[in-house]
């Protein structure tokens, strides 16, 4: 009799026991989310690479909680490993994440180089063709380099003698300066006027200025706007023959244009 | 038959008690989880946790004090179980603000390249 209850209070209080510590189900919502975590990287190339050892650590932790579970221990312990179990996951799962950015940031720096390089060399490439090409197109201009830039002299083929209007050949060669001026937005010119020294100061004057008026008109005509052209009239000043002879005066009968650089700016006289 | 009662109520006492021992001995202070859980809120920090998951930081941060204070009681396991959550928490914010950071540089990074590519082609 005495055993009997002795027996029962046992049982009575291994029960207690049993019921204290294990209250779970063999079912735990958090084991099933740590084990869904850990499922889904566990087999993640990224991270093998790069989260293993958060990667071992969800294991371990799975594992106590899924053992944890089948002894029907204490939930706050199952609990406990589980949470442990899926913040391991989460973390290789992110240091996964963070490794393959870092491999995207690596190849972008990479591609970024190349792309300065191309740049640059694309830049000097580019200077290079409009300097060949500006060459290019004062050789077609006939215009000479002097010290006040590069200066296109027209002859007095381009007006009759004492007149001022353009000449149809006079009008080609103002169309390819005209053409030029289109392509080169930034240049300027100064239309410059001169006559011989026969007649007098004052009417070479005008004529000159005439002369020059006539080369402007010409080169608006042809659709350049008229503030990129000045004009000048010089008279008799700066010959380039002797007054002295007919060829001498034909050369001294003339416009000269002078280019601007590319910032606009004209050499004064 | 009465002196069987008490013999049943023995028991079961003693039951209670083992199973309360069971679930809850008071065990070691837990005083190098403290240090890493702390060494792990200083890395998350580090890492600008403050800023891209201040949210996780600060349960962390919470943990950590809750911890403190269960020492100050004796309560060793429950501390200890609370500093090794803390820990992990601080390793999440601090990994998720490195991605975080890491996918901003990734976005700046494109958009860089995307502005100079335009440029080339604007120059060509």
């Amino acid at each position: 009799m005495n055993k009997c209850n002795i027996t029962l209070g046992i049982a009575v209080s291994m029960s207690v026991l049993v019921a204290g510590c294990a209250t779970s189900q063999p079912d735990n919502a958090m084991v099933n989310e740590a084990r869904a975590s850990y499922a889904k990287i566990k087999d993640d190339p990224d991270v093998a690479r790069s989260g293993d050892r958060q990667l071992r650590s969800a294991r371990d932790e799975l594992n106590r909680a899924e053992s944890l579970l089948a002894d029907g221990d204490d939930t706050v312990r199952i609990e406990h490993a589980a949470y442990l179990a899926n913040r391991h996951a989460q973390i290789a799962s992110e240091q996964a994440e963070r490794a393959k950015l870092q491999a995207q940031i690596d190849s972008a720096e990479e591609r970024r180089r190349e792309l300065m390089l191309d740049q640059r060399s694309g830049e000097a490439e580019q200077a290079r063709r409009e300097a060949d090409m500006l060459r290019k197109r004062m050789e077609e201009l006939q215009a000479e380099r002097t010290d006040r830039g590069m200066v296109l002299t027209l002859g007095d083929v381009l007006f009759d003698l004492n007149k001022a209007d353009l000449k149809a050949s006079g009008e080609k060669t103002i169309g390819r300066l005209a053409q030029f001026m289109r392509e080169y937005e930034d240049r300027k010119v100064r239309v410059e006027g001169y006559t011989d020294s026969t007649g007098n100061d004052s009417y070479n004057q005008q004529l000159s200025e005439r002369r020059a008026l006539a080369v402007r008109d010409e080169l608006v005509a042809q659709g350049v706007e008229g503030r990129r052209v000045e004009i000048q009239g010089y008279g008799e000043q700066f010959p380039v023959a002797s007054n002295d002879t007919s060829t001498g005066r034909q050369q001294n009968r003339r416009v000269e244009i002078v280019i601007s650089d590319k910032d606009g700016n004209i050499e004064a006289r | 038959m009465n002196r069987h009662i008490p013999m049943l109520y023995i028991a079961g006492i003693t039951g209670i008690a083992l199973s309360i021992g069971g679930c809850a001995s008071p065990g070691e202070r837990p005083d190098s989880d403290l240090q890493s859980a702390e060494s792990a809120l200083q890395q998350a920090v580090a890492a600008d946790a403050r800023e891209f998951e201040p949210v996780l930081l600060n349960n962390a941060q919470n943990k950590v004090a809750d911890a403190k204070s269960l020492i100050e009681q004796e309560k060793y396991r429950d501390a200890e179980r609370l500093l090794e959550q803390a820990s992990v928490d601080a390793q999440l914010a601090g990994a998720r603000s490195e991605t975080a950071k890491a996918k901003h540089a990734v976005e700046e990074i494109n958009s860089n390249i995307e502005s100079l590519r335009k440029q080339i082609h604007q120059s060509q």
